[in-house]
């Protein structure tokens, strides 16, 4: 009795798997056909040493969705946020890949994060949908099939900070500190060394692999340079600059790129307690006191007052509202049960047309937001890359 | 000048590894398994000084080592245990559940949280000529040095020392002798554990800085460590961590080696697996397959 049971059960199994593959290869399947709004993904680190960044980017753009559905949201249609943590690791992305398309989504912010999100465009493009990253900067994150990006590219971060460094820092003698097992970082680094000019002679160069590191070695090559390069997040580089506090040059200026973003509010290390300047380049003033920019900042901390604030989640906020008013201006009709190709039809073409979004990020002059456009291959065009310095001079 | 600062780096970056492999090595010597979990114990004592950091860093240094040392022994009793006489890989595959379940159960705790925490100290500088050591490095040697020659003495010349070596080459003899096995297995995981503690300790001081998944890399370049040296090998273990120790320092100080740190210290561990699978200082031992 007993084992025809288990006989029976066994039977009941296996044709259970046999269905669940035919609807697994069927592929042209519309996950969102049940939903009653419209479900916006976003896939990035809310644990781990970059959580700061996915938090940021969780929190900002429920922020903006809260605001578009108070409004009435897209032609009545509601939305609805759902947030995966990948924990900043490629390895984690088919899982949360998975939950968001299987899930129903329909919009996509892609990932948080570049190293994932290289990943994560693998499956895109598989699926043929449609993504616009708040921060994910690669340089091959960006694609004429659907992927667009709200931050600028790697390449773009090395050549303007080559740029600034050219005219500010010529002849002095510059240090490179950088992650060589992370595209982000490798990506800005040789763009920035093909970017400098021949005044700065030899750059010292040092790097490190994987998580939490003794840097010793890379401190001992670095510690007599006047201005330190570090491309790299801001967990590392704070590692970096508490271990170096007493080594490196007291003058010395640690410049970062937006991975230095949030760098001030790491837990466990007061930025004051160095003598280095810390300076770094952003699309994004986190101080602002007026201006779209300066709005931002209040809704978000009014709703979330610990939670990190940084550009990657203004970004965030910029690309809910984007795809929104592309949405919108593109005259379609929206439903809560449109398939994500659908929807990545219409947004590739207006991402690819003449849509012209006003945002936060970017350069935000006399209170007006920001103008911001993208290029047929998925990079954005926005006024001017600012160079914000976060810390200057020392506090003892 | 830099061949100096580069030998200082390598024997407090070979010291911390050479802590963390004697805790593999003991373990396996004497319980015949790999503790994967130790690397995660180091977490734990990294987490406790980084708590008890503000009251005082010496309570904290205490803190870490009893906490650590009650963690190896709760892990110990309630995992290993009734695995003992099991398959060698159901131990392992256990350990590495633990180690997972140690990641985890920190990242749930709300005082530890998804976020890395991070203490500020600094030891200052020691100038010695034109050399500047700091005084946490020359701390770091001095204590991976009295550790060895302690443990040492302690397996030579103790009885419980004595019995751990006799465990290590024959348990069931050692049992008919009148030891008892799982109290020298435990004092085992207490050693492992405080050592691990101590390390973590060091570590923290160093980077200044512990995430959830903070003693893994470690962990597994110590295991690496105390297999180059002779898994099972006391003093294979303190030569393994120095020798990764010296490769780590020397490619950090070769900007084109540098980010290939990482291959070379582990294709050094193919390479003497190829060509003395027991290691350097590792005894020859047959094994029943």
């Amino acid at each position: 009795m007993k084992k025809t049971i288990v006989k029976i059960l066994c039977l009941v199994f296996a044709v259970v798997m046999v269905l669940g593959c035919f609807t697994a290869c069927g592929g042209d399947k519309n996950y969102a056909e049940n939903n009653t709004k419209i479900k916006i993904g976003v896939s990035g680190p809310l644990t781990g040493g970059a959580a700061m960044y996915g938090i940021a980017v969780k929190n900002s753009a429920q922020l903006a969705i809260d605001e578009i559905n108070a409004a009435g949201g897209i032609d009545g249609v509601m939305l609805e946020l759902v947030a995966v943590d990948d924990q900043h690791d490629p390895t984690k992305v088919s899982t949360t890949y998975a939950t968001l398309y299987e899930g129903g989504c329909q919009l996509f912010l892609g990932t948080v994060t570049t190293a994932p999100g290289l990943q994560f465009k693998q499956y895109a493009l598989d699926d043929e949908i449609f993504y616009l990253t708040p921060s994910a900067s690669g340089d091959k994150i960006p694609s004429a099939d659907g992927g667009f990006q709200m931050c600028f590219t790697d390449s773009n971060q090395g050549t303007a900070s080559a740029k600034y460094f050219n005219e500010n820092y010529a002849g002095k003698k510059v240090g490179i500190f950088y992650k060589a097992d992370d595209d982000y970082s490798v990506g800005i680094k040789n763009n920035f060394v093909a970017g400098l000019n021949e005044s700065f002679g030899t750059v010292v160069e040092a790097s490190f692999t994987g998580e939490a590191s003794q840097f010793d070695s890379q401190i001992t090559l670095l510690k007599d340079c006047d201005v330190i390069f570090m491309p790299i997040y801001y967990t590392p580089a704070s590692q970096f600059m508490k271990q170096g506090a007493s080594k490196v040059k007291a003058s010395a200026v640690y410049f970062g790129c937006d991975g230095f973003d949030g760098i001030d509010a790491v837990e466990g290390f007061n930025i004051n307690s160095i003598t280095q300047e810390v300076s770094y380049l952003s699309h994004f003033d986190s101080t602002s006191k007026t201006g779209p920019a300066a709005d931002y900042i209040k809704a978000y901390k009014a709703k979330y007052p610990d939670a990190p604030l940084n550009q990657f989640g203004a970004a965030a906020y910029d690309c809910v509202y984007a795809m929104v008013d592309a949405l919108k201006n593109s005259g379609e009709e929206i439903t809560a049960t449109m398939s994500p190709q659908e929807f990545s039809e219409i947004l590739k073409e207006e991402f690819a047309g003449d849509f012209v979004f006003h945002g936060v990020t970017g350069e935000c002059t006399n209170g007006q937001k920001s103008t911001i456009t993208w290029n047929e291959d998925g990079t954005v065009n926005k006024k001017a890359v600012k160079y914000v310095v976060k810390q200057k001079g020392a506090n003892g | 000048m830099e061949i100096i600062m580069t030998i200082i780096n390598g024997l407090s970056i070979g010291g911390t590894y050479a802590m963390i492999a004697l805790g593999y090595t003991m373990v396996y010597g004497i319980a015949k398994m790999l503790n994967f979990a130790h690397g995660d114990i180091i977490m734990v004592g990294g987490y406790t000084i980084v708590l008890f950091f503000p009251i005082s860093p010496i309570v904290g240094i205490i803190a870490s080592v009893i906490f650590c040392v009650t963690v190896g022994i709760v892990v110990e009793r309630c995992a290993y245990k009734p695995l003992r006489g099991a398959s060698p890989l159901a131990v392992l595959i256990t350990a590495i559940g633990v180690s997972k379940l140690l990641q985890s159960t920190a990242q749930s705790l709300p005082f530890i949280g998804s976020k890395p925490k991070g203490i500020t100290y600094n030891f200052g500088n020691l100038q010695i000529g034109s050399v500047s050591i700091s005084v946490l490095t020359l701390i770091t040697i001095l204590c991976s040095i009295a550790v060895m020659v302690g443990l040492t003495l302690f397996v030579k010349y103790t009885k419980t020392g004595r019995a751990m070596i006799a465990v290590s080459e024959d348990r069931g003899a050692a049992q008919l002798m009148g030891i008892n096995v799982n109290f020298i297995i435990m004092i085992t995981f207490i050693i492992g554990s405080a050592l691990a503690a101590v390390a973590g300790v060091f570590l923290v001081f160093k980077i200044q800085d512990v995430g959830t998944t903070f003693g893994a890399m470690p962990g597994i370049k110590a295991f690496a460590a105390a297999v180059i040296g002779g898994i099972g090998s006391i003093p294979g273990a303190m030569a393994g961590g120095l020798v990764l120790g010296f490769i780590e320092a020397i490619c950090g100080m070769v900007p084109a080696l540098s980010p290939y740190t990482d291959a070379i210290e582990f294709a050094i561990l193919i390479l003497v697996l190829l060509v003395k699978p027991t290691g350097f200082l590792g005894k020859k031992r047959r094994e029943k397959v």
